[in-house]
């Protein structure tokens, strides 16, 4: 079975491009549009790779990012943080994964995840 | 007490002698005191002679002629007094000449003309130099001569000849030493009429030149009062002197609280954040140093601050000078500039991501087969697209670096990291041109150095950019190259068209490219270059260009070597 993936993007595009590359990269992939869905969501799956926008509604990306550092159940998840703003990427460096400064293109996506599998 | 004062004013009036002429005015004041005290001798004699003869001491009948002389002198004293007021000239002829009479009459005259009391005749003779011409002693001289003659002639003895020589040896002598003085109390009066007249010169000199201060003053004056920005002058203690009433207004204080105030009152008279109060404080300690960016937030105020070190004329400092503008409005201006660039940052990416994106998934067949001529398009979109953004990020830059608002990340990061991140992206688009995009690392280069490295991989990546778009065939070469012990080196080398040497100064201009059929031709906004220079100068690097038309060009940053660790 394909490791489960979550992408948390409010912008539909963005959020469908994302899903896209993930699937390619083999990964069962769930995507959530608000902050909110997305703190209740994780604490109820254990995904292997979230890639996180951090300019989302309701709750911030930095605090969904926080839950899921704080989750002891979620300590092998990767996170991959996807921002527009370059100055918040280089404060999350250190929390996060891997930081990737929008734009972020289809492929860029597909093959950095693609690497990420556990299996 | 007030008679007394009445008394001595009454005297004064009475002595007081008018005349143009200094010299006559000193004959006449000297010819009064002379009537006054003789006149003053007459009439003690005259009172203690009366007295001799209450207490019968002497019998009237011997001394009558006494009497009778002088009260005759005390009356002719007045006469004289009274004519001085008039004709000093004649009143001397006439006292000088009452003298030699009575004088002459003040002894036997034996005794007068051929004894010893001849010597009487000395007394007019040199009185005659001081209150007439110094030369007039001659005349009395004479008169004296004629007296005695008259009396030995009338009392049958010959005078003494030898003294009536000597008579006139006396006025010889008065007539010198008169003449002298005369001529040493000229010298002197000439000596003061110059010294009034260069203090007369003096004191208009120094009142025009005041007049002169005031007018200018008042325009400066004139000037600070009316001018929209406030100045402040602080003396060389800190505290403040001159305060026009912009400042005021600006700062919102009363004249009584910021003349005499330090830097220190005023921060204390609002509350302030740390960095308005940091400002203010450098205001005097760093006169100068103030850069356009420098505001203090005044309450509900933005204010701009600038100072100055204010020196005399010998540019020993004496103080500081602050000028305070009104900066609310541009404040305002510079918020909104931000949180459209902000807004336009985020709102312009997003969408033209998902154009890349959903260009990129039918490119890679996602949504099933595509045929070379569909690649090919969706290729054109995504290169149009990256273009479209990199134009975004390079107008937030620019806007970013005019604002003085791009700060550089430096950190410790691997040269070698950046030859391979440039190549990740640049690769494609030099191979679109079907371009060689070859580099070259220095094994001399430290394994990390420090520095930014996104704005180093974006310095790289325009110059790139720039390379790939005016080289045809060829290629475009990378080299990171250490200098020496202080300097390393990006280097961007290709083998293009070249750029005619005149034009090399202004392409780091924004918005310019070397000829507008150019821009048609390879396209391009002109942003790049400018941004490449403005990231060297804030790196603290150097740019040069070597450049040989229709052979290529190379770009080379100088930058300091930042070893880490």
């Amino acid at each position: 079975m394909d490791e489960l993936a979550m992408v948390v993007e409010d912008d539909e595009d963005l959020a469908a491009i994302f899903t896209e590359a993930l699937k390619k990269a083999n990964y069962q992939v769930e995507t959530i549009r608000d902050g909110l869905s997305a703190q209740r969501r994780i604490i109820q799956i254990e995904p292997h790779l979230v890639v996180l926008d951090m300019h989302i509604p309701y709750v911030s990306g930095a605090e969904i990012l926080q839950q899921i550092r704080a989750d002891i159940r979620l300590k092998r998840t990767t996170v991959v943080i996807a921002t527009a703003d370059a100055l918040m990427g280089e404060a999350f460096n250190d929390i996060a994964d891997f930081v990737l400064i929008k734009p972020i293109t289809f492929t860029q996506l597909r093959d950095l995840t693609a690497r990420l599998h556990r299996i | 007490m007030q008679i007394i004062h009445r008394f001595s004013e009454m005297v004064k009036r009475l002595m007081l002698v008018r005349s143009l002429d200094p010299d006559d005015l000193r004959r006449k004041k000297l010819l009064n005191t002379l009537l006054v005290y003789m006149g003053l001798a007459a009439v003690i004699i005259l009172i203690s002679t009366l007295l001799a003869v209450l207490f019968h001491v002497y019998k009237l009948r011997d001394i009558s002629l006494l009497l009778f002389g002088c009260l005759a002198l005390i009356i002719l004293n007045s006469l004289i007094f009274l004519l001085n007021k008039r004709s000093g000239r004649l009143a001397a002829w006439l006292f000088l000449v009452m003298l030699s009479f009575v004088l002459a009459a003040s002894d036997t005259p034996q005794q007068i003309g051929n004894g010893s009391s001849m010597f009487v005749f000395a007394i007019p003779i040199a009185t005659a130099s001081l209150l007439l011409s110094p030369a007039s002693g001659f005349a009395f001289a004479g008169l004296s001569a004629a007296i005695v003659a008259f009396i030995g002639v009338t009392n049958n003895f010959i005078p003494n000849i030898p003294t009536v020589v000597s008579f006139f040896i006396l006025a010889l002598i008065s007539w010198l030493s008169a003449r002298g003085l005369e001529q040493a109390l000229k010298d002197v009066r000439a000596i003061n009429a110059n010294l009034d007249h260069l203090v007369q010169e003096r004191t208009q000199e120094l009142a025009n030149s005041l007049s002169r201060e005031r007018i200018e003053a008042g325009r400066s004056h004139a000037i600070l009062e009316s001018i929209a920005d406030g100045v402040i002058v602080f003396d060389i203690n800190g505290s403040a002197i001159i305060a026009n009433p912009s400042s005021m207004r600006l700062l919102d204080l009363a004249y009584e609280n910021v003349v005499g105030a330090s830097i220190h009152d005023l921060s204390q008279s609002k509350p302030l954040d740390a960095e308005s109060r940091s400002v203010l404080a450098g205001l005097l300690t760093s006169p100068g140093a103030q850069s356009a960016r420098d505001h203090i937030n005044w309450g509900k105020k933005t204010l701009s601050v600038t100072s100055a070190p204010v020196n005399d004329t010998q540019g020993a400092p004496i103080g500081t000078v602050a000028v305070f503008r009104d900066y609310t409005h541009e404040a305002e201006v510079e918020r909104m500039k931000d949180t459209f660039l902000a807004i336009v940052s985020h709102e312009l990416r997003t969408p033209l991501n998902a154009i890349l994106g959903y260009a990129e998934m039918i490119k890679e067949a996602i949504y099933g087969p595509v045929n070379e001529k569909q690649a090919r398009a969706s290729d054109r979109i995504m290169t149009n697209s990256r273009r479209l953004l990199d134009i975004v990020s390079d107008l937030l830059d620019q806007g970013q670096m005019e604002a003085g608002k791009l700060a550089l990340h430096v950190r410790p990061f691997r040269p070698a990291d950046l030859i391979e991140n440039v190549h990740g992206v640049m690769d494609k688009i030099a191979a679109d041109k079907s371009l060689a995009l070859t580099s070259e690392l220095d094994p001399g280069l430290p394994i990390f150095i420090k520095g930014d490295i996104a704005r180093l991989q974006q310095i790289l990546v325009n110059l790139i950019n720039n390379a790939v778009k005016f080289t045809e065939i060829g290629s475009v070469h990378i080299g990171l190259m250490r200098k020496d012990d202080q300097t390393w080196l990006l280097e961007v080398r290709d083998t293009g068209i070249g750029i005619p040497e005149a034009e090399i100064p202004t392409i780091f201009e924004a918005f310019r490219q070397v000829d507008s059929t150019a821009t048609r031709k390879y396209g391009g906004f002109g942003l790049g270059l400018s941004i490449v220079k403005q990231l060297t100068e804030l790196m603290e690097g150097q740019i040069i260009v070597t450049s040989k038309l229709g052979e290529g060009s190379c770009f080379t940053i100088m930058l300091p070597l930042l070893q880490a660790g």
